[in-house]
C-alpha cells in the first residue's frame, strides 16, 4: 500500500450528537479532574484575609457539582445516540458482543501497539474496535465516577437527584473510602488522555485518515473499495 | 425496622409515676393535675381519664440490661458524662438498670442472678444495650463473661428483649479491634442478631448526651427514633459535622490551617489539611458538642478522626487529607498511585514512538530499496 | 480440703476480670486472676502510621482515657527525638490532673464504696446525726439535715419499687459491713454528689483535647493552639475556665473526698492487715517540670523499692533488655521461641493462642495457661505498681510533699506505717496523692499563665513531623504514670511505619497470671490471707480486688 496508489473519499462518521458529545464530556472531564484536584490538595493561602471576604474553595467544589451535571447530560444525549445514530455510533459497533470484534481487538494490539508486522491493518471506518473497548472502559469508570461522585454529592444535597443514589454506600464501608476510590479514579482519566491523544495523533501520521480534524468537523477520509 | 413498636408496657409492682410524685412531695392532686393535662395533650375525652390515670400509677420503671462484651468502657464513661437528663436521674427514677458490670453493686453469681432475673421476669419487655463488639473466630473465646462467650450471652439475651441498643461504634460497626486484621473477628451486634430492632448510636465514644437522648426518646415517646440507612437515629446523625461545623466559611473561603500551631491554626481555620474527617463524617458533634457544649474535636483544633463511622480505624493515617490504601505502603495516598500511573503512561507512550519511529526507519530504507528496482 | 470459690463478672470495674481463690477455714490460700477478654491491639498496631497509634492505644481504656495516648505521644517522641513545647508539656500536665482527680474520685465512690458502705442500711439513719458528722469533718455546704432526709427518702421510694437496678442482689447486711448507718447515708448522698461533679472536671480534657473520654493528642505537642486575641484558640476565657474547674474540683476532693477516706477508713482498720501482697514497688514517675528527659524534675518520682525497704530506691531504665520483660507462660499467646523465655518490649510478640477450656466452662485449668494478661516482671521480680507504689516511692525518695501527706493521715488514723502495705493502705494513698495532685495542678496552671503572659504562645514542635524527616529506623519507649501505676509503651518504627509496638499496662503489672517460676503477680498474692466470711458473699474478694482499681481491658489490650 503505498501513497500513489490511493484513490480517497470523504465519510460522514462522526454525526453532531457525537461530536457535542465529545466535546461536552471532554470540557467537562477536564474541569471535573482539575476542580476535583483541588479539592483533594487545596493550595496553601497564607494570608491575611477573612473567611467572610472569600468564597474560592466553595465556587471551585460548586464548579466540580456543575460540571458533574454536565457531564451526566453528555453522557446522556451519548448513550440515547448509541441507539439513534448512525451504524458508528451504534451501540453494537463499541460493545464488543461479536467475535469479529474480538478478533479486531487482537489485530490492532498486535499491529499498532506491538508493532508486529502481517495482520490485516485495514480497520473498521468508526473508531478501530480496540479503541471502541478503551472507550468501554472509559464509560465504565465514568459511571463509577458519577455514581460515587452524586453519592457523596446526596449528604451535601438537598436535591433529589443526588439522592437517587444513596444505595451505592451499601457497597463501601464508609464515605471516606468511597471518597478515596472517587479521588484515585481521577487519574484513570488522566491516563486515559495520555494514551488517546497519543495514539489518535499516531493513527493520524500513519494511516492519514484525517483522524484529527473528524472530530471537529465529522468527516474521515477513507479509501475506495 | 419497626419504628412504632412501644416500649415496655405495663409490668408487675415497679415504682410508678404517682410514687414517684409523692415521694418528691407532691400531693394527689398535683398528680391528677398532670393526668388531666397528659390527657388534654393527647386528645383523650374526660370520661376516659382515668384510665390515663391507671396507666400512669402502674407504670414501672423499665428494665434495662447493659452488656460489657469487646470494649473499652468508654461508652459507659460517656454515658456518665450526660448532664441533661443526669445520668443519677436516669437510673433511679426513669429506668431500672438491672445489669451492668460497671456500676452494679453484686458480683459474680450474684451478679448473674440479677441479670437472670430480669430476662425472665420482663420477658420480651426489656431493653437491651450492649457496648463493644463481639468476637466470633474459635467460637468466641477472645470474650468470656462467666465462664460463657459473649456471643451466647448475646445470643440468648436478645432473644427476650424488647429492642437493642448498640453504643458506640464498638456495637455498631466492630470499632477499632475490628480494624485490619481483626484478630479475633470482632463483629458488631447488628450483623450477629437479626429479628428485632437494634438502634446504632455510634462514636468512639458517642457524646453522653446523645446517648441520655436515645434512651429519653425511646421513653418518653414510646417508640424507637426514626433511623437511616445505618441503623443510627436521624436525630443525631442525620448532618455531617462538616456541614454543621463553625469552621466552614474558613473551607469554602479555601482557608486552611497548613500544621499545628501555625498561623492559620492559631486564627482557628479549617482543619481540612491536617486530615479533617468532618466531611464524610455524620454526628452531632459540631450542633451538641461534648461535654455539656463545652467543645468538640475541631474546635479545640484536631481534625475530626471520623469516630462515628464504620472502619474509621482503616481511613488513616488520620493526618492526610486521604487514607493511603492498603498494600501500598503508608506513604501511598491516592495521588502518589495516580502520578505513577501517568509517569507510567507517560514513559510507555514514550517508548512506544520511539519504537515506532525505529521501525518506520527501518521500513522506509527497505520502500527506498524496494523503490529503487 | 479447700474448696474453690469463682467470682465472675467481678463488678464495679473495667473489663472482664475472673478470679478464682481456694479457700480454706475462712480464709484465702491461694488465689488465680483472668482477664477473660482480648482484642490484639498490639497486633492491629502494626503498619500504621506512628503519628496515629496515640488514637488506637488510647482505645486500650476509655476509663483511664487520656493515659496511653500521653505514653504513645512520648513513645514516638521518645523514638523519633522530639521534644515538646514548655506549654504542651504544662497542658499535658494539666489533663493528667484531671484525669487522676476524676478517675479516683470516681474509683472512689462509684467503683469501691459499695464494698464498705451499705446502702440499705443508711434507710435507718437518722439524717440529723448523719448532718452533725458532716459538720464535723469538713466545711461541705450540703449538710443540713433536710438535706440528708430527702436523700434517704429518694433512696427508701427507691428501695420501696421493688426494682433495686444496680443494687440489686449485693450484700447488704454482710457482717463484713461496719458503718454506722449514719455514716452510711453520707457514702450514698456523697454517691450521687460525685457522679454529677464527676462530669465537670473532664471539661479541662475537652478544652484542650475537644472532648471526653478519648480527647484528642498530638505527636510534638498538643492540638490546640494559643492565641490570647482569638476566640478561636485557646484565650482569656478559656483558660479561665479551666481554673474554675480544677478550683472547684479541689474543694469537692478536699471537703468530700479526703474526708469521707478518712472518715470510713477509721471504721475499717483491721484492712490495714489485710491484702498486702507483694513486697516490690515500681514507678516510672510522671508530672516533669523541666521536660520529660529529665525524670528528678518529675512531681512523682521514678524508681523502684524492693523487698519494702524504704531505705533505698532502686532506678528503672526501660531501654535495658535485661530489666522489664514479659513471660507468657500461663498466658493464651505464642512466643517464637518458646513460652517459657521472657521477651523485652522491643521484641515482643503478640501471637494470641487460646489454650483454655472449651466455653461454657466452670473452672479455669490454672496449671496451665490460664489468662489473656502477659506477666511482666522487672529482672525477674514481680511488682505493684499503683497509688501505693507511687506514694512509696516518693516517701523513700524523701519527697516532703508526700510524707507529709501520708505522716499526717497515718496520724489521723493512729496506724503505723506497716499498714500502708495492705488494702486499706492502697485506698488510703489513691486519695492522698489525689489531694498532691490537685495542689500541683495549680502550679502548673500558673506556669501556662506565666508563660503566655511573657509572650510563649507555642504548643507544636513539627521539625520532625513530616515522615520523610525520620530515619529509616528508630525506636523508643514512653512511661507515664497512669492512675492504676506505672505505664509504658515500647515502638519499633521501619520504614515510617510501625514495626512493632507493645503496651505494658499498670493492671498488666498487677492482674496478670503467675510467671514460670510460679511466683504470684500483685492480684493473686494480696489475695492471699484475705478473710472470707461467706465464700457465697464475698464481699472481701471484692474490698482487695477493688483496692487495685482494676482496667483489664487496659491489661489486655
Ligand atoms: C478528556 C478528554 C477526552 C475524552 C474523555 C475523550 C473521549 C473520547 C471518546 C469517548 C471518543 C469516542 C467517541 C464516540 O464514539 O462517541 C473519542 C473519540 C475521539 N476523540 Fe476524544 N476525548 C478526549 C479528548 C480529545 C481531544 C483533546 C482530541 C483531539 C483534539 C480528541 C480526539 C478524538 C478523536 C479524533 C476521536 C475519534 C477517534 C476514533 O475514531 O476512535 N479527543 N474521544
Ligand atoms: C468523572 C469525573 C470526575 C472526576 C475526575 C472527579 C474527581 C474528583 C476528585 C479528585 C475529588 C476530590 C476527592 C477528595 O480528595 O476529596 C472529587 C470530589 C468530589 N466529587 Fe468528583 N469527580 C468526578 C465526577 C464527579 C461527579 C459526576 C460528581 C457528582 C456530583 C462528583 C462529586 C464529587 C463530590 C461530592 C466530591 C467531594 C467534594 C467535597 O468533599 O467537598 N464528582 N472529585
Ligand atoms: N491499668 C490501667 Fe489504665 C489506668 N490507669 C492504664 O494504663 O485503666 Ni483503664
Ligand atoms: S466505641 Fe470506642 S469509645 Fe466506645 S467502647 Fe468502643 S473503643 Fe471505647
Ligand atoms: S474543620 Fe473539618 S469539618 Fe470543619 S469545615 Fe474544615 S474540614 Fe469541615
Ligand atoms: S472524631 Fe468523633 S467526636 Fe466527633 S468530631 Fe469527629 S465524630
Ligand atoms: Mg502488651
Amino acid at each position: 500500500m503505498t501513497s500513489q496508489s490511493r484513490s480517497l473519499r470523504l465519510v460522514y462518521v462522526w454525526e453532531k450528537p457525537v461530536r457535542l458529545f465529545h466535546w461536552l464530556n471532554a470540557l467537562s472531564l477536564i474541569v471535573l479532574g482539575v476542580t476535583g484536584y483541588i479539592i483533594g490538595n487545596p493550595p496553601a493561602l497564607m494570608n491575611s484575609s477573612e473567611a467572610s471576604f472569600s468564597y474560592w474553595f466553595g465556587i471551585n467544589r460548586f464548579i466540580h457539582f456543575l460540571a458533574a451535571y454536565i457531564f451526566v447530560a453528555a453522557w446522556i444525549i451519548r448513550l440515547y445516540w448509541s441507539f439513534a445514530g448512525n451504524a458508528h455510533a451504534r451501540w453494537s459497533a463499541i460493545v464488543m458482543l461479536k467475535k469479529e470484534q474480538w478478533g479486531e481487538v487482537f489485530r490492532v494490539f498486535m499491529t499498532d501497539i506491538l508493532q508486529v508486522k502481517g495482520y490485516d491493518t485495514r480497520h473498521s471506518a468508526g473508531h478501530n474496535a480496540l479503541a471502541c473497548a478503551s472507550y468501554l472502559v472509559l464509560g465504565l469508570v465514568s459511571l463509577f465516577q458519577v455514581l460515587s461522585g452524586f453519592t457523596l454529592y446526596a449528604g451535601m444535597s438537598a436535591s433529589w437527584f443526588p439522592g437517587l443514589f444513596t444505595w451505592v454506600m451499601r457497597f463501601f464501608e464508609s464515605e471516606e473510602s468511597l471518597r478515596q476510590w472517587h479521588h484515585i479514579s481521577m487519574w484513570f482519566f488522566a491516563v486515559f488522555l495520555i494514551f488517546h491523544l497519543y495514539i489518535i495523533n499516531f493513527h493520524d501520521q500513519r494511516e492519514r485518515k484525517g483522524l484529527f480534524s473528524s472530530i471537529f468537523n465529522g468527516f474521515k477520509v477513507l479509501e475506495k473499495d | 425496622m419497626n419504628a412504632k413498636k412501644p416500649l415496655p408496657g405495663k409490668l408487675q409492682k415497679r415504682l410508678t409515676l404517682w410514687e414517684q410524685m409523692r415521694s418528691h412531695g407532691h400531693s394527689r392532686r398535683d398528680f391528677l393535675k398532670l393526668c388531666g393535662w397528659l390527657a388534654a395533650a393527647a386528645g383523650i375525652e374526660a370520661g376516659a381519664l382515668s384510665k390515663v390515670v391507671h396507666a400512669l400509677e402502674t407504670k414501672p420503671r423499665p428494665p434495662v440490661v447493659w452488656f460489657h462484651f469487646q470494649e473499652c468502657t468508654c461508652c459507659s464513661e460517656s454515658f456518665i458524662r450526660s448532664s441533661h437528663p443526669l445520668v443519677a436521674d436516669i437510673v433511679l427514677d426513669k429506668i431500672s438498670l438491672d445489669y451492668t458490670e460497671t456500676l452494679q453493686a453484686a458480683a459474680g453469681h450474684q451478679a448473674e442472678k440479677s441479670l437472670h432475673d430480669t430476662m425472665t421476669k420482663y420477658k420480651g419487655q426489656y431493653l437491651m444495650l450492649v457496648e463493644g463488639s463481639v468476637p466470633t473466630a474459635d467460637g468466641g473465646v477472645h470474650c468470656c463473661i462467666g465462664g460463657r462467650t459473649a456471643l451466647d450471652i448475646v445470643t440468648e439475651a436478645a432473644r427476650d428483649a424488647q429492642a437493642i441498643v448498640a453504643w458506640g461504634s464498638c456495637a455498631s460497626n466492630g470499632c477499632v479491634q475490628a480494624a485490619r486484621p481483626n484478630p479475633t473477628s470482632a463483629t458488631p451486634i447488628h450483623k450477629i442478631i437479626s429479628g428485632k430492632p437494634i438502634i446504632n448510636v455510634p462514636g468512639c465514644p458517642p457524646i453522653g448526651e446523645v446517648m441520655a437522648g436515645t434512651i429519653v426518646h425511646l421513653l418518653t415517646f414510646g417508640r424507637i427514633p426514626q433511623l437511616d440507612s445505618q441503623g443510627r437515629p436521624k436525630a443525631f446523625y442525620s448532618r455531617r459535622v462538616h456541614d454543621t461545623c463553625y469552621r466552614r466559611p474558613n473551607f469554602d473561603a479555601g482557608l486552611f490551617a497548613e500544621s499545628f500551631d501555625d498561623e492559620n491554626a492559631r486564627k482557628g481555620y479549617c482543619l481540612y489539611k491536617l486530615g479533617c474527617r468532618g466531611p464524610t463524617t455524620y454526628n452531632a458533634c459540631a450542633v451538641t458538642r461534648w461535654n455539656e457544649g463545652v467543645s468538640f474535636p475541631i474546635q479545640s483544633g484536631h481534625g475530626c478522626i471520623g469516630c462515628s463511622e464504620a472502619g474509621f480505624w482503616d481511613n488513616g493515617p488520620f493526618y492526610e487529607e486521604l487514607p493511603s490504601f492498603p498494600g501500598f505502603g503508608i506513604e501511598s495516598t491516592a495521588d502518589s498511585i495516580g502520578l505513577t500511573a501517568v509517569a507510567a503512561a507517560a514513559a510507555g507512550v514514550a517508548a512506544h514512538a520511539a519504537y515506532a519511529g525505529l521501525r518506520r526507519k527501518a521500513d522506509g530504507e527497505k520502500d527506498q530499496d524496494k523503490g529503487g528496482e | 480440703m479447700a474448696k474453690r470459690v469463682v467470682v465472675d463478672p467481678i463488678t464495679r470495674i473495667e473489663g472482664h476480670l475472673r478470679i478464682e481463690a481456694e479457700i480454706k477455714d475462712g480464709k484465702i490460700v491461694d488465689a488465680y486472676s483472668s482477664g477473660t477478654m482480648v482484642r490484639g491491639l498490639e497486633i492491629i498496631l502494626q503498619g500504621r502510621d506512628p503519628r496515629d497509634a496515640w488514637a488506637y492505644t488510647q482505645r486500650a481504656c476509655g476509663v483511664c482515657t487520656t493515659v496511653h495516648a500521653l505514653a504513645s505521644v512520648r513513645t514516638v517522641e521518645d523514638a523519633l527525638g522530639i521534644s515538646v513545647p514548655p506549654n504542651a508539656e504544662l497542658i499535658r500536665n494539666l489533663m493528667f490532673c484531671a484525669q487522676y482527680m476524676q478517675d479516683h474520685v470516681v474509683h472512689f465512690y462509684h467503683l469501691h464504696a459499695l464494698d464498705w458502705v451499705d446502702v440499705v442500711n443508711a434507710l435507718k439513719a437518722d439524717p440529723r446525726q448523719t448532718s452533725e458528722i458532716q459538720k464535723s469533718i469538713s466545711r461541705w455546704p450540703k449538710s443540713s439535715p433536710k438535706y440528708f432526709a430527702d436523700v434517704q427518702a429518694r433512696v427508701k421510694a427507691f428501695a420501696e419499687s421493688g426494682q433495686l437496678g444496680i443494687f440489686a442482689n449485693a450484700y447488704w447486711g454482710h457482717p463484713a459491713y461496719k458503718l454506722p448507718p449514719e455514716v452510711n447515708l453520707l457514702g450514698v448522698a456523697h454517691y450521687l454528689e460525685a457522679l454529677e461533679w464527676q462530669k465537670e472536671l473532664v471539661k479541662v480534657h475537652t478544652i484542650f483535647g475537644g472532648k471526653n473520654p478519648h480527647p484528642n493528642y498530638l505527636v510534638g505537642g498538643v492540638p490546640c493552639a494559643i492565641n490570647t486575641e482569638e476566640v478561636n484558640a485557646l484565650n482569656a476565657d478559656r483558660l479561665a475556665h479551666v481554673g474554675t474547674l480544677f478550683d472547684h474540683a479541689r474543694e469537692f476532693i478536699e471537703q468530700v473526698y479526703i474526708p469521707d477516706l478518712l472518715a470510713v477508713a477509721g471504721f475499717y482498720k483491721d484492712w490495714g492487715a489485710i491484702g498486702g501482697g507483694l513486697e516490690n514497688y515500681l514507678a516510672y514517675g510522671d508530672l516533669p517540670t523541666a521536660g520529660y528527659n529529665n525524670p528528678d524534675s518529675f512531681k512523682f518520682p521514678r524508681g523502684i523499692i524492693v523487698g519494702r525497704n524504704l531505705a533505698e530506691v532502686l532506678p528503672v531504665d526501660g531501654n535495658n533488655a535485661e530489666e522489664i520483660q514479659e513471660f507468657i507462660s500461663h498466658s493464651w499467646y505464642e512466643y517464637s521461641d518458646g513460652d517459657q523465655a521472657g521477651r523485652h518490649p522491643y521484641a515482643g510478640e503478640t501471637k494470641l493462642n487460646y489454650t483454655g477450656p472449651k466455653p461454657p466452662y466452670d473452672q479455669l485449668n490454672v496449671d496451665q495457661k490460664y489468662s489473656w494478661l502477659k506477666t511482666p516482671r522487672w529482672k525477674g521480680k514481680p511488682m505493684e505498681v499503683g497509688p501505693l507504689a507511687r506514694m512509696l516511692v516518693a516517701y523513700a525518695s524523701g519527697r516532703e510533699d508526700a510524707q507529709e501527706v501520708v505522716n499526717s493521715a497515718l496520724k489521723a488514723l493512729n496506724v503505723p506505717v506497716a499498714a500502708l502495705f495492705s488494702t486499706l493502705g492502697r485506698t488510703a494513698a489513691r486519695g492522698l496523692e489525689t489531694q498532691l495532685v490537685s495542689n500541683w495542678s495549680k502550679e502548673f496552671y500558673a506556669q501556662l499563665l506565666a508563660n503566655i503572659k511573657n509572650g510563649d504562645t507555642s504548643t507544636f514542635n513539627g521539625e520532625r513531623w513530616e515522615p520523610e524527616s525520620w530515619p529509616a529506623e528508630a525506636r523508643g519507649v514512653g512511661m507515664t504514670e497512669a492512675p492504676r501505676g506505672a505505664l509504658a509503651h515500647w515502638i519499633v518504627i521501619k520504614n515510617r511505619k510501625i514495626d512493632n509496638y507493645q503496651l505494658v499496662v499498670p493492671s498488666t503489672w498487677n492482674a496478670s497470671p503467675r510467671d514460670p517460676q510460679g511466683q504470684r503477680s500483685a492480684y493473686e498474692a494480696a489475695l492471699v490471707g484475705t478473710p472470707v466470711a461467706d465464700p457465697e458473699q464475698p464481699v472481701e474478694i471484692l474490698r482487695t480486688i477493688h483496692s487495685f482499681d482494676p482496667c483489664i481491658a487496659c491489661a489486655v489490650h
